[in-house]
C-alpha cells in the first residue's frame, strides 16, 4: 500500500513540475498546487502511515496507547496546508494582476525585466 | 557653453592668488622635505651596517604585522621617493597653477607617496601588498585626473587592470611564499631560502611573483600600459611613471632576491625578459615624436635593464642595479620635468617642431643637457659610472654573456639617440622654422625649473663624488639584496683599460654617430613595425577586454533568458541530477521493499481517483476542467488522510481545498481557454525531466520507509499531551502548545498574504514612482 | 524564558502589529517603524555582547525543553547576523522615510518591512528545522508583497518569477524536512546533530543534504538556480532592494552554514565538493552578468550573486580560517552592497535614472558622493586597507593552504572583474562629463536635495562607509571574533551542550 502511495507522490511531483514548465501562467499555479499536495503527502507517508486509530487520547485514558499514528507529521502537514493556501491565494491574485498588465497568459511574453 | 576647467576666480585675496599661482607647492613640499631630511639623518647608521626594524601587531589572526625595516635597499628607495617627491610637489604647484581640482590632485599625490614609502619600508609580505595595491589605486586616480577626456579614463583603466591583475597574482604568490617559508616577515625569508626552493611550491611562487613584478614594472609583454599612462599630468609622469611606482616591481624583485634568487629559473627568466624589455623599449623610443612618449619608452627600457641586472645577479649585477637605479631616477625625473616645462611654455610636445629653446629657457636647457649626458653615459656624470657597471656585469654574466652584452650595447646606443632627441634637439637652434609652436616660450617660474636643476646637479655631484656619496649606501643596498655583506668599490674614472671601458667608448661613439645620421632610418623602421610592436599590444589588450565583455553579454543573455519555464527546467534539472547522483552512488537501493503491506479496496480506489484527477489537470482544455481535476486530487488526499487516522487533517484539507477551488474559479473566471501550444520537443523534454523528478521522490520515499523507524519524540507527546498540556487531541496540542510558535508563524503568513492581496488589488502605481494616486477599486469588479 | 534571545524576535513583530493598528496614520507609522529599527539594533547588540561574554544563549519556547518544544538558539553566528540585520533595518527605515513614495509608505511598507524582519530574525534564531521553514515562509510572503506592491508591470513580471522559483524552493525545503523527520524522527537541530551520524542509511542522508543544499541554494541565489534575482531585484523602489540585498540571500547562506556545519557533516567528500564547484561557478557567472550590465541596479544585483559565491567558498573549504573568512565576508558584503545600492538610490533621486549611459559628472560636482561611492566600491573590489581585502585574503589563504588552487584562481579572476565593474560605474557616473573635454551641464549636486532630507539620506551610507574602513584598518577584533565563530560552528559541542545539555 505504501508503495502505491509512494508512486502517487512521484506522479504528483512529476505532474506539478511539468505544469510549472508550461507557458501558461494558469498552468503554473495549478502545478504549484499539485506540488503542494505532493509535499504534504510525502510528509505523511514518510512519517509512517498507520491504519485504524487516530492520535486522540480517549476519555478514559491519560496517555496515548499504541498503536497510534505519529502526530508530529500531521501537525507539520497542517501547518504546511495553511501556509500553502496563503501563498497560493497570493500567487493567484498576482497571476491575475500580471495577466491584466500584460494582456496575455503566455509567460514567454513576460521577459522584459531580464533583458 | 563649455566652461574651461582652468579658470581664475574673479576676486581673491592676495594669499589665495599666490596659492593659485603655485605657492601652494612651496608650502606642501615642506612635508616630504622634512621626511627626506629625517631619513637622510639615518644614513650614517645604515651605512655602518646596522639595520633598523620596528614592528607593531596589526592582525595577528591573519599573520599580518605592521612591520618595517630600514636597510640599505629601503633607505635608498625611501630617499628617492621622498626626495624626488619634494621636488615634484613643488613642481606640480607651478605646473598646475590655477587648476580647480588641485586639492584633489595633491590628495592623491600624497596618498601615493605614503603608499610608496610604506611599500619600500615594509617588512611583512602582506603589509607590503597592502601598500602595493594602494599605489595601483592612487596611480589610477592620478592618471585619470583629466577625467573629462575618454583617453585619460581608458589609459587609467588599462593601467589599473594590468597592474591589478598582476597584483592579484602577486597576492597568491606571496601567500604561497609565506606558506613555504613558514613566516610572513620579509627579513626572515633570506634564512629560509633552502626551505622555499625545495618546498615544491617554488615554481608557482616564482611565476606568480614575477607576473606581479613584471606588470608593475612594465616588463615585456606588459610594457604597453606605461606609454598609455602618459595621459596623466606631467608631474605624475615624472614621479610615478619614471622614478617611483614603476620601480616597485624592481624593488620587489630585489627585496625577494634572498628568498627566491640564486636559482637558474630566477636568473634566466629575469635576464631574458629584462633584456627583451630593454631592447624593445629603446627601439620603440627613437621612432616617437611626442616628448613624453620617448621618455616613456626609454623608461620601459631602463626598467628592463634593472630587471636584467637582478637576473644576472652576483655582486656585479646587484651593485650595477643599485647604481643604475639612482642614475635613472635622477635623469628621468629631470627630463620629464623638462618635457613638462617645454609643454607648459610652448604648448607642444612634438619634437619635430621644437627647436632653439636654448635662448628662451636657459636654465631648463642646462638641466636637460646634464641629464642627457647622464643618460648617454658620459663622464663625469653618474650615468657613466652606471654604464660601466652594467657592462662589467653583462660581460661577467653566467648565462649568454655575449648575447646579453650585445643587446645592452645596442640598447644603450639607441638611448643616446633618444637622449639627444629629448634634451638636445629642442634646445639647439636649427635652420628650420621657429615659432611654429602654439605659444611663445619663456623660462618657467622657479618652482618648475628648481626640480630639474637639482636633479641634474645631483647627477653631476654624485658622479664626481661617487666614492664618498654613492659607495656607502650602495654597499648596504647590495648587502640587503644579496643577503650577505659585500665589499663595493666604485670609481668614476677607469684605472685601466678594461673590456667594459672599451664598450662604453664604443657605445658613446656609435651613439653620437647614430644620433647625427641614423635617425631617419630609425624613424622609418619604427613606423614600419609600429603595428606589431606598439599598437599590437594595446589592441590585443583592448580586444581582450572587449571580448570578455562580449562573452559576458552572450552568456548572461543565454542564461538569463527571461523565460520562466527555462528557469524552472534548469532548477529542477540541477536538483534532480545532483540528488540522483548522490542517491545512486551512495544509497543502498536494495533495501527498498516494494510489496510488504496488502492493498485495500477503498484506498486503492481513492488512489485511482487521485490519479484520474492528475490526468484531468494535465489534459484539460478548459480552465474549469483543470480546476476540477485539482480539486479531485485535493479531495482524494482528504480521503487518504481519513483512511490513515488523521481527522484533523481531514477537516483542514477539506475546508482548504474547498476554499482553494472557489478561489481558483473566482479568479480565473474570465480568462480564455488554454491556447498556447508548446513544441513537441519541449513537451517531451519537460516531461522527461519532470518524470525523473517524480521518480526520484518516489525512490526516496520508498527508501525512507524501508529504513528503521525512529521516533524519539513521539512517546513524549503521547504521554505529556494530556498530563501536562491538558489536551486530548495530540495533534492539536502539538500545534498550539508544544510547537505553538509554528502556528503563530503560519497565522502571520495568512495575515500578510491577505494584506498582499488587498494591496495587489488596490494599489496601482504608474511606472514613475508614486505619481499616480492609489486607485480605489472594488475587488470584485476587478475579478 | 531567556529574554535576551527572545527580544530580537519580539521587537519586529510588535512593531509590525502596532504599525498595522496605526493604518492610515503614516506619520505615526514612521515613528513606530523608526523606533522598531532602533530597538532591534539595540537588542541585537545586547544579544551579541551577551553571547560573546557568556556563551551560547538558549530559550525554550513555552518552556518545553528541547527536543520536544521549539528552541531559540543564539550562537555567535546567529547573534552577529541578528545585530547586522538590526542595523540594516534601521538604515532602510531611515532611507525609506526620506525617499519612498507616499502611496507605498501609506500602504503598509513599514508593516511589511518589520514582518519580513520577523521572519528573518526567526530564521537566524530558531533551533528547529521545521520552524525554520515557517520563518522562511513569513519572510518570503512579506518579501513577495514588498516586491510587487505598487503593481507596476516590471514589478509584476519580476514578481512572478521571484514568487515561482521561491515557492519551488519552499516545496523542496518542506519535502526535505518531511523526509528528514521520516528518517531520523526529530526536528531539533542539536538533536539532529547527534542522531544523523548514527542513521544507517547514510546514502539517503547525503541525498537529503543535496535537497537542502538546493532548497537553500535557490534562496541564496547560487548557480544554477539564481535566475529569480536579476529578474526581480531591480524592479521595486531602492529602499526595498536595499533590504532585500542585505538580508534575503544571506538568510539562505546562513542556513547553508548551519545545516552543513551542524547536521550534514558525514559525507563532506561529496557534499563539500559539490559546494566548491557551485561556489566557483556562482562567482564567475555572477560577475560576468554584472560586466554585461549598464544599469546600476542590475549590475549590483549580479554582484550579489558573485559575492554569494565567495561566501560559499569559505563554507566549502570547511576549515576554521575559511569559515572565519565567510563570517567576516558576510558582514563586509552586507555593508558594502547596501552602501552601493543606497548611493545608487541617491543618484536616482537626483537624476531620475539608473542608466550609466545617461549619467555623468558627479566626481566634479559632488566630492562627498564620490567618496561615499568610492569607499564601498573599492571595498567590494577587495582593495586594502578596506574590509573587503581581508575577507578576500583570508579566503585565498584558506584555499591555498588546502590545496585548492583552482577555486583560488577563480576567486582572484572574479576579483579583477569586480574591479572592472566598479570602475565602470565610477567612470560612467562620476568621471565622465559630456563629449570629450566639455563639461556636462545640469549635473545636480547634493545641495539640490532639501537640507532636511539630505542628512538622513546620507547618514546610513556614511556609517556603513566608516564601518568598512574600521573593519579594514582595525580588522583584528572583527577577524578574531570571526575565528571564534568558525571554531564554535565546526566543533558543534558547545551548541549541543547549550541546547540539550549533553555532550555530542
Amino acid at each position: 500500500m505504501e508503495t502505491l502511495l509512494a508512486i502517487v507522490i512521484g506522479v504528483l511531483y512529476a505532474a506539478g513540475l511539468y505544469l510549472m514548465m508550461r507557458r501558461s501562467i494558469v498552468k503554473l499555479v495549478l502545478g504549484l498546487g499539485l506540488i503542494g499536495h505532493a509535499a504534504n503527502l510525502l510528509i505523511f507517508v514518510t512519517g509512517r502511515v498507520q491504519r485504524g486509530s487516530s492520535a486522540v487520547i480517549p476519555p478514559d485514558q491519560t496517555v496515548l496507547v499504541a498503536p497510534f499514528p505519529d502526530p508530529v507529521p500531521q501537525a507539520l502537514i497542517l501547518t504546511a496546508i495553511v501556509i500553502g493556501f496563503g501563498t497560493q491565494a497570493f500567487a493567484l491574485v498576482l497571476l491575475k494582476r500580471a495577466y491584466q498588465a500584460v494582456k496575455t497568459d503566455d509567460m514567454d511574453a513576460m521577459n522584459t525585466t531580464d533583458r | 557653453m563649455a566652461q574651461s576647467e582652468i579658470t581664475q576666480a574673479d576676486s581673491q585675496s592676495p594669499l589665495m592668488a599666490w596659492a593659485m599661482r603655485g605657492g601652494i607647492g612651496w608650502v606642501l613640499s615642506i612635508l616630504p622635505l622634512s621626511l627626506t631630511l629625517y631619513f637622510a639623518s639615518l644614513l650614517p647608521t645604515i651605512t655602518s651596517g646596522t639595520v633598523l626594524r620596528v614592528s607593531y601587531t596589526w592582525i595577528p589572526s591573519l599573520g599580518v604585522d605592521f612591520a618595517f625595516i630600514v636597510d640599505g635597499l629601503s633607505l635608498t628607495f625611501v630617499l628617492l621617493v621622498l626626495g624626488i617627491g619634494t621636488l615634484v610637489v613643488l613642481y606640480a604647484g607651478g605646473y598646475m597653477a590655477g587648476d580647480r581640482q588641485i586639492g584633489r590632485f595633491y590628495l592623491y599625490l600624497f596618498l601615493f607617496m605614503g603608499a610608496m614609502v610604506g611599500l619600500v619600508l615594509a617588512d611583512n609580505l602582506i603589509t607590503l601588498f597592502v601598500f602595493w595595491e594602494l599605489t595601483s589605486i592612487s596611480s589610477y586616480l592620478l592618471i585619470g585626473y583629466k577625467h573629462a577626456y575618454y583617453s585619460s579614463r581608458s589609459s587609467a583603466l588599462q593601467a589599473l587592470l594590468i597592474t591589478g591583475a598582476g597584483g592579484l597574482a602577486l597576492l597568491a604568490g606571496l601567500v604561497l611564499l609565506g606558506i613555504a617559508a613558514e613566516t610572513q616577515t620579509i627579513s626572515e625569508l633570506g634564512s629560509r631560502h633552502e626551505l622555499i626552493v625545495n618546498s615544491g611550491l617554488y615554481a608557482p611562487i616564482l611565476i606568480l611573483v614575477l607576473i606581479g613584478a613584471f606588470t608593475k614594472s612594465a616588463q615585456f609583454p606588459f610594457q604597453f600600459w606605461l606609454p598609455g599612462a602618459m595621459a596623466a599630468p606631467t608631474p605624475v609622469s615624472a614621479y610615478l611613471h619614471s622614478a617611483t611606482m614603476v620601480k616597485a616591481g624592481v624593488f620587489l624583485l630585489a627585496r625577494l632576491n634572498p628568498a627566491l634568487g640564486d636559482t637558474p629559473a630566477w636568473q634566466i627568466t629575469l635576464t631574458v625578459f629584462g633584456a627583451i624589455t630593454m631592447a624593445l623599449g629603446a627601439y620603440l623610443a627613437v621612432s616617437q615624436t611626442d616628448l613624453k612618449r620617448i621618455l616613456a619608452f626609454t623608461t620601459v627600457s631602463s626598467l628592463g635593464t634593472l630587471v636584467m641586472l637582478i637576473g644576472i645577479g652576483g655582486e656585479h649585477g646587484i651593485v650595477a642595479m643599485m647604481v643604475f637605479l639612482i642614475v635613472h631616477s635622477l635623469y628621468k625625473g629631470c627630463l620629464f620635468m623638462v618635457a613638462g616645462n617645454i609643454d607648459h611654455e610652448t604648448g607642444s610636445r612634438d619634437v619635430s617642431i621644437l627647436s632653439g629653446l636654448r635662448r628662451e629657457m636657459p636654465i631648463t636647457f642646462g638641466a636637460a643637457a646634464l641629464a642627457a649626458l647622464s643618460m648617454a653615459g658620459l663622464p663625469p656624470l653618474l650615468g657613466f659610472v652606471g654604464k660601466e657597471l652594467i657592462y662589467e656585469s653583462t660581460l661577467d654574466a653566467r648565462f649568454a654573456a655575449a648575447a646579453v652584452t650585445t643587446v645592452a650595447v645596442a640598447s644603450n646606443i639607441l638611448m643616446i639617440v633618444a637622449a639627444g632627441m629629448v634634451a638636445v634637439r629642442p634646445f639647439l637652434p636649427t635652420g628650420t622654422t621657429r615659432h611654429s609652436t602654439p605659444r611663445h616660450p619663456h623660462e618657467p617660474p622657479i618652482s618648475m625649473w628648481l626640480g630639474p636643476a637639482v636633479l641634474a646637479t645631483l647627477s653631476a655631484v654624485f658622479g664626481l663624488f661617487v666614492v664618498q656619496v654613492m659607495q656607502p649606501i650602495v654597499t648596504q643596498g647590495a648587502a640587503a639584496i644579496l643577503g650577505e655583506a659585500v665589499e663595493v668599490k666604485l670609481k668614476l674614472l677607469p684605472t685601466s683599460i678594461t673590456g667594459y671601458f672599451l664598450l662604453s667608448v664604443l657605445t658613446i661613439a656609435l651613439g653620437i654617430v647614430s644620433y647625427l645620421y641614423a635617425r631617419p632610418a630609425l624613424m622609418q623602421a619604427g613606423k614600419a613595425t609600429r603595428g606589431a610592436l606598439e599598437d599590437g599590444f594595446v589592441n590585443g589588450f583592448t580586444d581582450l577586454v572587449n571580448n570578455t565583455q562580449a562573452f559576458a553579454r552572450w552568456i548572461t543573455r543565454a542564461l538569463q533568458s527571461g523565460y520562466l519555464r527555462r528557469y524552472v527546467l534548469i532548477t529542477i534539472g540541477a536538483v534532480v541530477s545532483v540528488a540522483s547522483a548522490a542517491l545512486l552512488t551512495r544509497a543502498d537501493l536494495s533495501a527498498i521493499r516494494l510489496f510488504d503491506t496488502p492493498l485495500f479496496l477503498w484506498e486503492t480506489a481513492t488512489i485511482l481517483v487521485i490519479l484520474a484527477g492528475v490526468a484531468l489537470v494535465l489534459r484539460a482544455r478548459s480552465r474549469l476542467t483543470a480546476i476540477a481535476g485539482l480539486g479531485t486530487v485535493g479531495f482524494g488526499i482528504t480521503l487518504i488522510f481519513f483512511f490513515f487516522g488523521a481527522p484533523d487533517l481531514v477537516m483542514t484539507q477539506f475546508s482548504v481545498e474547498t476554499l482553494s477551488v472557489l478561489l481558483f474559479i473566482l479568479i480565473l473566471y474570465r480568462l480564455p481557454i488554454f491556447t498556447t501550444i508548446s513544441h513537441r520537443y519541449s513537451r517531451l523534454r519537460d516531461g522527461i525531466v519532470a518524470g525523473l523528478a517524480g521518480l526520484l521522490m518516489t525512490m526516496i520515499t520508498l527508501l525512507t520507509i524501508a529504513g528503521e523507524e525512529l521516533k524519539p519524540l513521539t512517546p513524549f507527546y503521547a504521554e505529556a499531551s494530556y498530563v501536562e498540556a491538558r489536551g486530548r487531541n495530540v495533534v492539536n496540542v502539538i500545534l498550539v502548545d508544544f510547537r505553538g510558535i509554528d502556528t503563530m508563524g503560519e497565522i502571520t503568513v495568512l495575515g500578510i498574504a491577505s494584506l498582499g492581496i488587498y494591496l495587489l488589488l488596490t494599489l496601482r502605481l504608474a511606472p514613475a514612482d508614486g505619481q499616480a494616486e492609489a486607485e480605489d477599486s472594488t475587488g470584485k469588479e476587478q475579478l | 524564558m531567556n529574554l535576551v534571545v527572545f527580544l530580537p524576535l519580539f521587537v519586529p513583530f510588535f512593531t509590525g502589529i502596532i504599525g498595522l493598528l496605526l493604518w492610515g496614520k503614516p506619520q505615526a507609522q514612521r515613528v513606530v517603524s523608526l523606533l522598531g529599527g532602533i530597538g532591534l539594533t539595540l537588542v541585537g547588540a545586547n544579544l551579541l555582547l551577551t553571547v560573546i561574554q557568556q556563551g551560547i544563549q538558549v530559550t525554550y519556547i513555552g518552556d518545553w525543553v528541547a527536543p520536544f518544544g521549539i528552541t531559540l538558539v543564539a550562537d555567535l553566528l546567529s547573534a552577529i547576523m541578528v545585530f547586522v540585520a538590526g542595523m540594516m533595518t534601521l538604515s532602510t527605515v531611515i532611507y525609506a522615510i526620506v525617499t519612498l513614495d507616499a502611496p507605498r509608505e501609506r500602504n503598509g511598507f513599514h508593516v511589511l518591512l518589520h514582518f519580513m524582519l520577523f521572519g528573518v530574525i526567526g530564521a537566524f534564531l530558531t533551533g528547529d528545522i521545521f520552524n525554520l521553514f515557517v520563518w522562511y515562509e513569513v519572510m518570503l510572503i512579506s518579501s513577495f508583497v514588498l516586491l510587487v506592491m505598487g503593481g507596476e508591470r516590471a514589478q509584476l513580471e519580476g514578481g512572478i518569477k521571484y514568487v515561482t522559483l521561491n515557492l519551488i524552493a519552499s516545496a523542496l525545503f518542506l519535502s526535505a524536512v518531511g523526509i528528514l523527520y521520516g528518517v531520523v524522527g526529530t526536528l531539533n537541530m542539536a538533536h539532529l546533530a547527534i542522531l544523523v551520524p548514527q542513521v544507517e542509511q547514510q546514502g539517503l542522508i547525503t541525498t537529503l543534504a543535496i535537497l537542502f543544499l538546493f532548497a537553500f541554494g535557490i534562496k541564496s541565489a547560487l548557480f544554477p538556480v539564481f535566475f529569480w534575482l536579476p529578474a526581480s531585484y531591480h524592479t521595486p523602489p531602492i529602499a526595498v532592494t536595499v533590504i532585500f540585498s542585505a538580508l534575503l540571500t544571506k538568510v539562505g547562506i546562513y542556513s547553508l552554514i548551519r545545516v552543513f556545519t551542524l547536521i550534514f557533516t558525514t559525507d563532506t567528500a561529496f557534499t563539500h565538493t559539490v559546494l566548491l564547484i557551485i561556489a566557483a561557478l556562482t562567482m564567475i557567472l555572477g560577475v560576468l552578468g554584472a560586466v554585461a550590465q549598464f544599469e546600476m541596479r542590475r549590475l549590483l544585483s549580479f554582484h550579489i550573486i558573485s559575492q554569494i559565491g565567495y561566501l560559499l567558498m569559505g563554507l566549502a573549504l570547511f576549515t576554521p580560517l575559511s569559515l572565519a573568512a565567510t563570517v567576516f565576508f558576510l558582514v563586509h558584503v552586507i555593508f558594502a552592497k547596501s552602501a552601493l545600492f543606497l548611493v545608487g538610490g541617491i543618484i536616482h533621486h537626483m537624476t531620475g535614472t539608473y542608466d550609466l549611459k545617461k549619467l555623468g559628472g558627479f566626481y566634479r560636482v559632488s566630492p562627498v558622493l564620490s567618496v561615499l561611492f568610492f569607499i564601498p566600491a573599492m571595498s567590494l573590489a577587495g582593495i586594502p586597507p578596506l574590509s573587503g581585502f581581508w575577507a578576500k585574503y583570508a579566503l585565498v589563504r584558506a584555499g591555498l593552504e588546502n590545496n585548492q588552487p583552482w577555486i583560488v584562481a577563480a576567486a582572484l579572476g572574479v576579483s579583477i572583474l569586480t574591479m572592472f565593474s566598479m570602475t565602470k560605474i565610477w567612470a560612467e557616473a562620476f568621471l565622465k562629463e559630456a563629449d570629450d573635454g566639455k563639461l556636462r551641464e545640469n549635473v545636480p549636486a547634493l545641495q539640490s536635495i532639501p537640507a532636511a532630507l539630505r542628512l538622513p539620506m546620507l547618514a546610513p551610507i556614511i556609517v556603513l562607509a566608516v564601518l568598512m574602513v574600521v573593519m579594514g584598518v582595525a580588522a583584528e577584533p572583527f577577524f578574531a571574533l570571526s575565528l571564534q565563530t568558525a571554531e564554535q560552528l565546526l566543533s558543534r559541542t558547545e551548541y549541543v551542550q547549550a541546547v540539550l545539555g549533553v555532550q555530542l
